[in-house]
Parts: C-alpha cells; structure tokens; sequence
C-alpha cells in the first residue's frame, strides 16, 4: 500500500483504506466489508448493538478514553423528542491529526459508524461538526454523505428498516475550544463556543436542548468492525483494560512521521525506534508527549518500558489522550517549545474561568520572559505555583492542559531552564 | 508492507503537492487523487444535496465584497442550511461562513446583514463573529497564506518557513501586500503534524513545506493560481 510509510508490525483495522483514492467511494468502500456493519445493526436490534460496543471495551478515541457503550447507554430509554449524534471532527489539539486522516480516506468509515451509533442511542439527526479548516475533507465526506443518501443509506427507511436518520455536515469557524464538547454544542447551535458547567450532561441536555451523544471520529470509526465481527474479535487486540487498535500519530524528529495503526499497549520504544525509524544521525531522544500538546511531558528514562495503553502511559506521569505522540530529540529548546505550546491555550482560552483566561497570559509571559534569559529562579516556583491553581478550578479542562506541560518541564527539564535564567543560554536550537 | 526508503530530495518547487508528506518513497498518486478532487467533482452552485450544504463554503480567490446576501443558486443554498436546523440560530455559523465565501470577509454591515436575516441582533451576531478566528474581520488578499507555527511544526522549522512567506511576499504578518495578492498570518495547529510544515492558502493544504520551498510555491500561485 502507498501510505507514506506502513510497517510490518502495523494492524490496520481503521487505516486500511488510506492511500486508496478507491475507498472513498460508497463501492469501493463495500469491497472491504462496508455497510456490513449497519446491516446488520439493524438486525440485531439497537440494544444489542449497546451491549456488543460495551463487550469490545471500545474507549472514546478523543481524548479522555471514556467507555463508549456505557456512554451510550446514558441516553434516555424512553424518546420524548428529538436525540441527536454529534460527531466530533473538530480535530484540533496540536500533535493529533488521524480523524482528518479517516475523513478523507475512508468517509464512508465515518458515515456508517455515526448512523450505527445513531441507530443505538435513537437519534433522527446525526451533525458531523467538521473543523472550518478541513475544507478540502469536509468536501470529501460531504460528497459520501449525498452518496449514501442516494444508495438509501442515510435519510429515511434506512434500507428498508423503517429507521430514519438524516446526517448534516457542519463546518466551524476556527476555534480549538469547540473542540470541547459541550463548547461544540454551544457552537453548532449558533453561540460562542462557551465549555458549559456540568451537569447536566449531555444524554440530558445536549444540543438544542435535547438528549445527545457525542463521540469522536476514530471511536465512531470502530463501531462498524466491532458490530461486524463482535467485541470479543475486536479484544484480540490491546490490553484488557484499553482492548483494540488505535491510530498513533507520529511527529517531530523521527526519520518517519505519520499515522500508525498498532494495538493498545504497544511499547513507546519500538514506536519510536523501530516504527519510525529512531533519529536522524547523532541525535538522541530528549522528550516525547505521548498525548497531544495537552499533556504532561515524558523524559528519555519515562519511556523506557512505557506501553501505548490508557494505564501505561499514566503510570509514567503522563496521559495517552489522542495518542498524539511528539518527538523531540536532543536540539530541542524545551523552554521555547512550551511557551510555544502555553501561548496556544492563552490564545485558545474561551476566557470564562479567570484562572484560565488570565493564568495562561501569565505563564506565557513569564516563559517569554525566562526564554529570553531575563528570568529569575523565583520565576519557576511562580510558574508552577499558578500551574497548580489552574489545576481543577475551572469549567473545562483546557486551564488544567496548559498548565500540565509547564509544571511537569520544570520538574523534568530544570537544568534547561536553569541554563537560561543563569547564563542566559539556551539549551537546544529549536 | 515494510518500512518505505527515504524518498528523493524534496524539489524546490512543490507543485505536486501530495497533500501529504510530499516526499516519501512509494508514492505514486496523483495530486488529485490524494486531495479527493476526482471523487468529490465539480461542486453545483447550489449546495447539491442539502446534506453538504451547511459545509459547502470556500475561501475563494475572487470576492465580491459588495454582492447581495443572497440571490441565484447562493439563495438556494442559504435555503438549504436553513433546513437543515431545527432553528434559526443553529444556521448562523454556516449562514456566516456562505457570506464570507461570497465577500471574502465579515464587515460590520454584513453582520447586521446576516442578523436581519436571521432574526437575531447586530450586538449578538458580532460577539459569535468576532469568537471565531476563521472570520477575517477585515479584506485579505486573493492568497490568504497561513502558516502553523505550532509545536510539530515549531520541531521541524516553522518559524523559518513563516519567516520565508514574510519575506518573499514583502508584508507584515497579518499584513496584505501592496499588490494585493498575498495576506500572511500565522495559524494554530492545522492537524497535519505529521507532514510539517502544512501551511493553508486559501481553502488548500500545502504540506511539508520547507523554506526552500516558498518561492516556487509564491510563483505557482501568481502564474497559475491556486485552485
Ligand atoms: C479543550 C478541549 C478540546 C477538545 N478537543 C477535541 C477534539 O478536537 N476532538 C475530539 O474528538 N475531542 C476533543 N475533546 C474531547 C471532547 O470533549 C469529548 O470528550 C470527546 O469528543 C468525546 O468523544 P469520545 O468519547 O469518542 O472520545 C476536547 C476536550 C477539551 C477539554
Ligand atoms: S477553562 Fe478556559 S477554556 Fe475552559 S471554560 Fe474556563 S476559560 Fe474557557
Ligand atoms: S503542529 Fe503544525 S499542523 Fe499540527
């Protein structure tokens, strides 16, 4: 297959078709099984879909790794009005880019799993709130979204069941925050993208007003294998803990970048060294985030031993949120990279909580401040003293995420900081 | 499969840009193979399916900045959005989006425009406006180039890139340049880490782009445009 780089070791459940325009189309989407999972959901019975989801452990796939049947089964039982599906292609955090990846290779993945997931938690509309970047990917799923419409896929009388579910492509405008779920719903009802207090949750209060179920793409994207072939086939894979296959997405300096398909609990090492082929000439590993910008930092002496699994990777101080995996080797400016990282959330901050709003301005001052060896050693504690009470005080998480890099890089990298405030040199070139 | 060897050198001039990491060994499909062009085809001026509708706007290179909100088939397609909500707030994300595909950005008057057309106030329609970075509050160039500096990218030489564009387009960033046809602006992460440096223009991704490899990219777009 032509996908930038594949390895050996890969398992490509989701990934199967990247690199094949053919996938994209409703046809060539069915000669690798497609719709065979909605079929058969139908058949079954929406209860059994829930129980077959909950038995394959399926964890959400956007960051928090939540049980995805037991969410499910949150929705309301009995239908009072409206349940909407909302799928969450706000794909933003920075380190993560498969959902855009699955959208414009195989969108028919993404259709199939929302109407199932649909079809389970009795929704009539799903939205698939597409990121306002991805012009040239909404395109593509919007284009399977009107196929699978024509082939009575989507819309009403799903092929022949007497279910009806109509799928919306939505595009945001540019916002990380409404990647945050209750943000999202604020967003696609016409507001700000304001993280709302919970509760209520979601299954009680969602979008418009009504019962919703929100999931991200690579979650919805299992649920058609996992229908198809049972939630024991899809355990075959992964921990007993976080079972089955994840993308793991791949930056920074390595030789070869780019989605990888391996089971849950594969071992960071082999990832980094083997996978990717390890570091160019003389380089060595410094830092890796195995989890988008949003969490903490792992050293060289973390990885060793560290396994790519929900557990693994918390037992090493961190989180594995979407499996973004950043590199970075021994030239690296670590200071640099997380005033780079805490100015993204300072410029993401919906601005609600006032430790967010005015914490993350903070931090990246005083970060500027050290990076351009005008700090003073009081200025760590500051740092991490703030970093502390933005930790669990406001609405959503986002203040605990800008403030996770910061403390755990002057835990595990104070030397770099030190050389900075005391000679004013930095560490690494970039 | 196994591994792929390391491709050629990147070219200087990126034409055949992948959509992806635009130099790795066994790549062998066309641009538009890999952007999705061929399956998606000529998109119909009046939304297609109303499913596609609400997604439909571009970033064009010709903005009419003083166009009716909205008349022909744009009128069916606000239609269409319309349906697609169960009510009239639901649609002013997609209702903005379709104004400023049309007029290349967000003026004061096409926000109360907007308001008046979906029942909702100047004052509220400009705090939902003014939320989303994606609205341009003010006219850019025909080349809207954005440029992620994020940490991915940031690894991998962003900041040179940027520094390129700058130079080459002659403008400030944020700035349009005097021959109006590039603004530069730095964006936040365009979830494409794995190919950096992904720099957006218009409502096209260019990706593992190098410092070399911005003056060819600038000459293709003035000679041949960019869609
Ligand atoms: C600040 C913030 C940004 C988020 N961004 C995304 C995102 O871009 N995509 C996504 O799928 N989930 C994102 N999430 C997680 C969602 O809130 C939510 O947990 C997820 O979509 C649920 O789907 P899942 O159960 O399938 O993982 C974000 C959360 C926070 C707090
Ligand atoms: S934590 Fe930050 S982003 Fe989240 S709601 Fe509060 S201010 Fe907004
Ligand atoms: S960091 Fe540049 S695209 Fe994600």
């Amino acid at each position: 297959m032509a996908y930038p780089y594949t390895h050996e070791r890969e398992v490509r459940v989701l990934s199967r078709g990247f690199g094949e325009p053919a996938t994209r189309t409703l046809e060539g989407w069915k000669t690798l099984g497609g719709y065979e999972g909605l079929t058969k959901a139908l058949e079954v019975g929406r209860e059994s879909v829930i129980e077959e989801v909950k038995a394959s452990g399926l964890r959400g796939r956007g960051g928090a790794g939540f049980p995805t049947g037991v969410k499910w089964s949150f929705m309301p039982q009995e239908k009072r009005g409206p349940h909407y599906l909302l799928c969450n292609a706000d794909e933003s955090e920075p380190g993560t880019f498969k959902d855009r990846e699955l959208m414009r290779w195989t969108p028919h993945q993404v259709i199939e799993g929302c109407l199932i997931a649909a079809y389970a938690i009795q929704a009539e509309h799903v939205y698939i709130y597409c990121r306002g970047e991805f012009f040239e990917t909404n395109q593509v799923v919007a284009r399977a979204v009107e196929e699978a419409y024509e082939a009575g896929l989507a819309g009403e009388d799903i092929l022949g069941s007497g279910v009806s579910i109509d799928v919306t492509v939505h595009q945001g405008a540019g916002a990380y925050i409404c990647g945050e779920e209750t943000a999202l719903m604020e967003s696609l009802e016409g507001r700000r993208g304001l993280p709302r207090v919970k509760p209520p949750f979601p299954a009680a209060i969602g979008a418009f007003g009504k019962p919703s179920t929100i999931n991200n793409v690579e979650t919805l994207c299992a649920v058609p294998h996992i229908i198809a072939h049972g939630g024991e086939w899809y355990r075959q894979w992964g921990t007993e803990k976080s079972p089955g296959t994840k993308l793991f997405c791949v930056s920074g300096h390595v030789r070869r970048r780019g989605n990888f398909e391996l089971p849950m609990g594969f071992p960071l090492e082999d990832l980094l060294y083997d996978v990717c082929g390890g570091f160019e000439e003389g380089r060595t590993l410094k830092a890796v985030i195995p989890g988008g910008s949003s969490v903490p930092f792992l050293d060289a002496d973390d990885c060793a031993g560290c396994t790519l699994d929900y557990e693994g990777v918390i037992e090493k101080g961190s989180m594995l949120g979407c499996a973004s995996v950043m590199v970075m080797d021994d030239r690296t400016n670590i200071v640099k990279q997380v005033r780079r990282t805490v100015d993204f959330f300072a410029h993401e901050s919906c601005g609600q909580c006032t430790p967010c709003r005015e914490g993350t301005t903070w931090l990246s001052r005083i970060l500027l401040r050290i990076e351009k060896g005008k700090g003073t050693e009081e200025d760590l504690d500051t740092l991490v003293d703030l970093g502390k009470q933005m930790t669990g005080t406001t609405i959503c998480v986002l203040s605990d995420s800008a403030a996770a890099p910061v403390i755990s890089s002057i835990e595990k990298f104070r030397d770099d900081y030190l050389a900075l405030i005391r000679r004013g040199e930095a560490v690494g070139a970039g | 499969m196994s591994e792929t060897k390391k491709g050629p050198e990147r070219a200087s001039v990126p034409f055949r840009n992948p959509g992806w990491a635009g130099n790795t060994g066994e790549f062998d499909l066309s641009e538009a193979e890999v952007r999705g062009d061929e399956y998606v085809g000529s998109r119909p001026a009046d939304g297609g399916h109303p499913s596609r509708a609400p997604s439909y706007p571009f970033m064009l290179e010709d903005k009419t900045p003083d166009a009716p909100l909205f008349e022909g088939p744009y009128r069916e397609r606000y239609e269409k959005i319309l349906s697609r909500y169960p009510d009239m707030r639901g649609a002013l994300l997609p209702v903005l989006n379709l104004a400023q595909e049309l007029r290349g950005h967000i003026s004061q008057e096409t926000m109360r425009e907007v308001g008046a057309l979906l029942g909702l106030s100047d004052a509220y329609v400009r705090g939902v406006t003014t939320f989303y970075t994606m609205y341009n509050k003010r006219p850019v160039g025909r080349f809207l180039i954005q440029v992620c500096t994020n940490v991915s990218c940031n690894l991998c030489g962003a900041d040179d890139v940027l520094e390129a564009f700058l130079e080459n387009t002659g403008t400030e960033l944020g700035e349009t340049s005097s021959d109006g046809l590039f603004t530069v602006m730095e964006v936040e992460c365009l979830a494409a880490c794995g190919f950096p440096t992904a720099v957006q223009i218009n409502s096209r991704y260019y990706e593992s782009i190098g410092a070399g490899d911005v003056p060819g990219l600038l000459e293709h777009l003035r000679d041949e445009g960019g869609d």
